[in-house]
Parts: structure tokens; C-alpha cells; sequence
């Protein structure tokens, strides 16, 4: 087996314990210099951008979140009822519950997250998804789950995906049993297999499975590996150190920038977070922002930081949400792709949700992406 | 001919194209964003509901000013029409300078809007120096005789020279010259360039701002920095009077002299203080003057009801842009 260790080097930006804090002392003392008027020190407090099901258990027991989220909560970090308003909250966008299968029978789904269990009402409508589609009811005990709930029954439970896992990134190593992923550097190594079954559709949308080339395929994970089966992009061309130059911008970057919206797998972040990983965090602060010194980014995208507040939109559905920024998009910068969820996006990957996001905005994971316009504020 | 005569002779087409210019920068700029509603500089200082017709009117005044100036340069209008543009041309300057002023104070993150899209920096000395001149330039023309027919030959040499002079002064006082050259390609935007932190800290270290408060600094690094688009936040440890507090710098991220925002924050409870013997606390009457300025959401975002997704205010076209 190949080592998946790799050099994967935490820093700063990413996302995990911490985080939660930095967000909201930043949001706080931004608002201090440029005294906005919707901040309130006095009545501060932390920004929540702890699992939606973390949240969702804080509100029903009045008690501390899980251990999972435990990783974020407690903050110091300071922020008015107001500011905190700008962000979708556990009362507002508990649309996405992630955890593990405790019981599953053709009408009720119970899901724990560690600290406690949620149980949901599976109506004829709710659809699953491992692998492939399946009834809810041949879901089983142990799965990992990503659950959308109904827009307007919360106790109902609309959409699942069981297992799903997403690996995005450059080959660095293939042999006889898979392939071995670089995510950047403030990710681990990925293990990827493709079985012959999906070998042809993978194949097809990325030709080149060498090192140095770029992979992003979704599928199920299997222990510590993915097994590849859906191509969640096409290939680009080129090999990562051969990139072609961004294209040079001519005035300011537009408040507005479209182009596709992908998620990722929570690494360092607590599952359920909230929050977007963006591609042009400041290069100056903490570790290298890309998979490796001289690659450039294919988007030329305004910097930012950890904290900043980027409102995304999914163009397919209409739903918007002010997210964020959590933690740093490492490769998603070195795709120059588009999503054709509906229409065809400008080119670039603008956004790297989390899960709890993209599903939250009305994405479908096993689509991988869905339109976006996102545009910088707070 | 006197030298203060073609000094003063050579401020009329000056005034007259600088008005025209910014009056069509700005109908240009609400062309562009398709609303009349855009914060054009001084106008984010109105209520709301006034931004509206008070963008409409500084946009009027100028074209009726920079049409009025060049009407009356000769021999048609003279007397009274003459002097009322003139001194209509001064007092819009001199109320420009206070405003800018009283901007750069209650908003320090918007440019003064003055070129529309060109003057997104933030007011600097630099525009508050050229509002001044330019209210001196148009206050000396008052009471000017009628301009004559151009020179030519040799004669026409020193009120060319002259007119360069002055267009290369304001050009040295005006931010919207760098914002152009990024415009056309030739500057890399702000938001999307390198600064090294230490160029940060290095002109931070260098302003007033710092030397004003760094008595208060308890640490030779800070706790942290991060950037948003064009500005890069430093924050510092402090003391004050026993009590731990952080000292905020928001740096512009430009080459030279770039501007400086600071505040005093509690480190225990977030809120912000007042500098030590510098400011007074705030009346009822300066309470209710900031909620009257306060700034409004630039739009709304849409909702998503089902989701429960709330709209966002204070989008990036209300702040630094």
C-alpha cells in the first residue's frame, strides 16, 4: 500500500480548532477600524459555524455541543447577535445533518453524531444514494451519511448520500492497485481505486491517469481509500507544472465572479461545518497557499483570509447563503473547468464548500458541482 | 501680460474640463451599475433616502458649473452670470474639501468618488489638498476680465506652460491617475497583489498612526494579520490603564504612504475604547447623527424561504470599493 502520510503540513489557515474563534475575532475587530454599523461588541458573541447537527442538538438539549464539535466551540472570540445574523445559524439552515447510521427501517433513519442521535421520518419521496441510488430502507447500520432534510418538515428526511467521498487532486504515484493523490499541501495524501466496473466512465473524462496529471473523482470510501466512480470534472490537458499562465485582469476584479461550486470532504474541519474553502487566500500568512512553490492558480480571484464573509449563490436553485471562509482550496484554483449543472458556468472554480454547505445550497453531491456567483463581503 | 492675469485666465478651461470630467465619470459610473442609487463618495454621509437625489444634484452641478465656466469665459454673460458660476464653482469645491474631510472621518474605507469608478481609493491628503487648490483656483477667477482669443507664436508659451504645470500638480494630487493605469492594464489591481507582510508592518511602523499609539503596544509582533482584498489588518497587544486591550491597524495595501485605520478594542469584552485623551464620549446628538449615517445594505440578497436562509447586508460595494 502506498503511504498516504505524505507531508502534509497543517497550517494557520486550516480549517479545525480555532477556527471558529479567528472568524468571529476578525469579523469583530474589522468592524472595530471601519466602526460598521451593525456590530455591537456589548452584546457578543461567538460565531457558530460548528456542525449543523452539533448546533441542532445545542438548541434542542441546551447543552454543549458533541465532541466532534467541540473542536470549535467555547470561543472567545467575540460577535454581535447582528453579524451573527448574516450567517445562516443552526435555527435557520439545519438542512444538513451528517453522521453514522445507528437504524434504518423503510420509514424512520436514526443518525448519531457522537454526542447524540437524530432520528428522521423516511417518506416515499426520500431518495438514497451509495454508489449508486438505492432505497432509503437498504441503507445499513455503520454507513456514513450526508442527509438533506425536507425544506419544510425538519424531522423528514429528503436526500442521503451514504460512504461518498471526493478526491481532488494531482497524481503523484500510480501502481497496480490505485492511485496515490496529492490534495495540496494542507491536506493528507488520498488513495484512490477504480474498479473495472467504473474504469470505462473514469477513463473517458480523464485519459491521462499519470503523475503530474489532475484527478477529481467522486465514489466511496473504503476504509482509508476512495473507490472511484464517478468523474466529477474533465480532465484538464495539461500536466500541473506545464499550466498555462492565468490571464492578465484588466481593472478591479468585479464584485460578483461566477463559476462553479464543488465541496470537499471535511479533512481538519469538523463534519457538518459551514463554511467555504477559497482559492486565493493570502500567500503571505501561514503556509503556501497551492500544491507546491511556482504552480500558479488558473483564476486570478481578489485575496482573502480566514474569516472573510463570501456570499454564495447557487445559480440552479436560487439559494444563497453568506458563508465563511474557513479553510484554504488548495487545488481547486490549479481546475480551470466548468459546471454544466444548469447552463454553463464561466470558467473557475470559485467556491470549495463543505458538505454541509453544498447540500444546504441545494447542491447534489454526485453531481459534484453546481453554478455559483459568489460575491466578497461582510 | 501679468503673470497673475494668464495664471489666473489659464483656471477657467481647467475647472471647466476637471467639472466636466467628473461629472461625466460619475454618469458614466451609474450607467454602469444601472442605478443612481450607487454610493458615490460623499454621498454614503446622506441619509438613504437622500443618497439618491444628492448624487443626482453634485452630478447636475458639476455639468451646469463646467458649461457654465465655459459660457461665460467671454464676452457673452458678463457680470453677474460670470461671477455666480465662478463663485458657484469655489463654494462646490470648498464644500467637496469639508465633506471629504468629514469622510475621511466617518468613513474612512470609501473613496471620495469624485472620477466615479476611478476613485475608489480611500480619501487620502492627496484628494483633500487637490479639493483645496481647486477651490483656490476657481476663487481667484472671480472677478476676472473676459478671456481673450488664444495666443499664438511665442506668446502662447506661457500659458501652456502654465496649464502643463498645473495638470501635472493635479495629476500629482490625484489617486484616480494609478487607478487608471490599472484600468488600462499597465498596474496589477490591489486586490489581486503580492504584498509581503513585512512591506506591511515596515510602512505601518513608518506612519503617524503607529507613532500616535504605539506607546500603548506591549509586543514587538503581532497576534495576528490577515488581509481582505485591498487592506491587510496588523493587530497588536496592549496595555491601557491595567487593562489588556488590542490595538487594530487596517492598512491599505498601496506602494507609498498608504492609509492607515486604527481602533482600540478590549481584548476581554470586544468593545471598542476611546484613545486615551483624545476623544470625548459621545453625546445623544452624536449617537443619533451616526444612526442617521449609518450605512445601508447595498441590496438584499435573495432568500431562500424553505431554507430559512437569511438576506445578507454590507456586501464589498458598500465598503472598499
Amino acid at each position: 500500500m502506498l503511504d498516504t502520510g505524505g507531508d502534509h503540513a497543517c497550517c494557520d489557515r486550516c480549517a479545525g480548532a480555532g477556527t471558529a474563534v479567528r472568524i468571529a475575532r476578525r469579523r469583530l475587530l474589522k468592524a472595530a477600524v471601519f466602526r460598521t454599523a451593525d456590530v455591537r461588541p456589548a452584546d457578543a458573541r461567538p460565531a457558530d459555524v460548528r456542525p449543523a447537527d452539533a448546533r441542532a442538538a445545542d438548541a434542542r438539549a441546551s447543552s454543549t455541543a458533541g465532541a466532534r464539535a467541540g473542536a470549535t466551540q467555547g470561543a472567545a472570540g467575540l460577535l454581535p447577535d447582528r453579524a451573527r445574523a448574516r450567517f445562516a445559524t443552526s435555527g435557520e439552515l439545519p438542512r444538513a445533518v451528517t453522521g453514522e447510521i445507528i437504524d434504518v427501517s423503510p420509514h424512520f433513519l436514526v443518525v448519531s453524531n457522537g454526542a447524540s442521535q437524530q432520528r428522521f421520518a423516511l417518506t416515499p419521496d426520500a431518495t438514497a444514494w451509495r454508489g449508486g441510488a438505492l432505497e432509503p430502507a437498504a441503507l445499513r447500520p455503520g454507513d456514513q451519511v450526508v442527509v438533506r432534510l425536507h425544506k419544510k418538515a425538519r424531522g423528514v428526511a429528503d436526500r442521503i448520500w451514504a460512504n461518498i467521498g471526493r478526491v481532488t487532486g494531482t497524481i503523484v504515484e500510480r501502481t497496480r492497485d490505485g492511485l496515490l493523490v496529492d490534495e495540496g499541501t494542507t491536506r493528507k495524501r488520498q488513495f484512490v481505486t477504480i474498479p473495472p466496473r467504473a474504469s470505462g466512465r473514469i477513463q473517458v473524462r480523464f485519459p491521462s491517469l499519470e503523475p503530474g496529471y489532475l484527478i477529481d473523482v467522486i465514489g466511496l470510501r473504503r476504509g482509508g481509500a476512495l473507490e472511484g466512480l464517478i468523474p466529477a470534472t474533465s480532465q484538464p490537458a495539461y500536466r500541473v507544472d506545464q499550466m498555462p499562465a492565468p490571464a492578465l485582469v484588466s481593472g478591479h476584479v468585479p464584485d460578483a465572479i461566477s463559476g462553479s461550486a464543488t465541496w470537499h470532504e471535511p479533512a481538519d474541519e469538523p463534519p457538518g461545518v459551514l463554511g467555504v474553502a477559497y482559492p486565493a487566500l493570502d500567500p503571505e500568512v501561514g503556509c503556501a497557499e497551492g500544491p507546491g512553490p511556482g504552480v500558479p492558480g488558473n483564476a486570478r480571484m481578489p485575496y482573502l483570509s480566514i474569516g472573510s464573509v463570501l456570499l454564495v449563490r447557487n445559480d440552479c436553485t436560487g439559494s444563497s447563503c453568506a458563508l465563511p471562509v474557513t479553510s484554504c482550496a488548495a487545488v481547486g484554483r490549479l481546475f480551470n473547468d466548468r459546471c454544466v449543472t444548469c447552463g454553463t458556468s464561466p470558467r473557475s472554480r470559485v467556491a470549495d464548500l463543505t458538505q454541509a454547505s453544498f447540500v444546504a445550497l441545494g447542491g447534489e453531491l454526485e453531481r459534484g458541482c453546481f453554478n455559483a456567483t459568489i460575491t466578497i463581503g461582510g | 501680460m501679468q503673470l497673475s492675469v494668464v495664471v489666473r485666465e489659464v483656471q477657467v478651461p481647467l475647472l471647466a474640463s476637471l467639472l466636466l470630467g467628473g461629472s461625466a465619470a460619475k454618469l458614466v459610473h451609474m450607467l454602469r451599475v444601472r442605478s443612481v442609487d450607487a454610493a458615490l463618495g460623499p454621498t454614503a454621509l446622506f441619509p438613504v433616502y437622500l443618497r439618491r437625489p444628492a448624487a443626482m444634484l453634485i452630478c447636475g452641478c458639476e455639468f451646469a458649473l463646467g458649461v457654465g465656466l465655459i459660457l461665460t469665459a467671454g464676452r457673452i454673460c458678463r457680470g453677474v452670470p460670470t461671477t455666480a458660476v465662478r463663485l458657484g464653482t469655489a463654494l462646490l469645491f470648498l464644500v467637496a474639501t469639508c465633506a471629504l474631510i468629514e469622510l475621511r472621518g466617518t468613513r474612512p474605507d470609501i473613496g471620495c468618488g469624485c472620477f466615479g469608478d476611478f476613485s475608489t481609493a480611500p480619501v487620502s491628503g492627496r484628494a483633500l489638498a487637490r479639493s483645496a487648490l481647486l477651490a483656490v483656483a476657481a476663487l481667484s477667477t472671480v472677478g476676472l476680465p473676459p478671456l481673450q482669443p488664444p495666443h499664438r507664436g511665442v506668446a502662447a508659451i506661457l500659458p501652456l506652460g502654465i496649464l502643463a504645470a498645473e495638470l501635472a500638480l493635479v495629476a500629482v494630487l490625484s489617486p484616480e491617475i494609478g487607478e487608471a493605469l490599472v484600468r488600462l492594464g499597465y498596474s496589477e489591481p490591489c486586490e489581486l497583489r503580492t504584498v509581503p507582510a513585512e512591506r506591511t508592518v515596515a510602512a505601518l511602523h513608518r506612519s503617524s498612526q503607529w507613532r500616535r499609539h504605539a506607546g500603548l503596544v506591549s509586543a514587538a509582533e503581532p497576534v495576528d494579520m490577515w488581509r481582505e482584498l485591498c487592506w491587510r489588518y496588523v493587530v497588536y497587544p496592549g496595555e491601557l490603564h491595567g487593562r489588556p486591550v488590542e490595538l487594530v491597524f487596517a492598512v491599505f495595501l498601496r506602494q507609498h504612504r498608504p492609509a492607515i485605520q486604527a481602533a482600540l478594542v478590549d481584548a476581554a469584552t470586544g468593545n471598542v475604547l476611546p484613545w486615551p485623551g483624545s476623544v470625548r464620549p459621545a453625546t445623544e446628538a452624536d449617537r443619533m447623527r451616526r444612526l442617521i449615517r449609518a450605512p445601508a445594505p447595498a441590496f438584499s440578497a435573495p432568500t431562500d424561504p424553505g431554507l430559512g436562509i437569511p438576506a445578507v447586508p454590507g456586501v464589498r460595494g458598500a465598503g472598499v470599493r
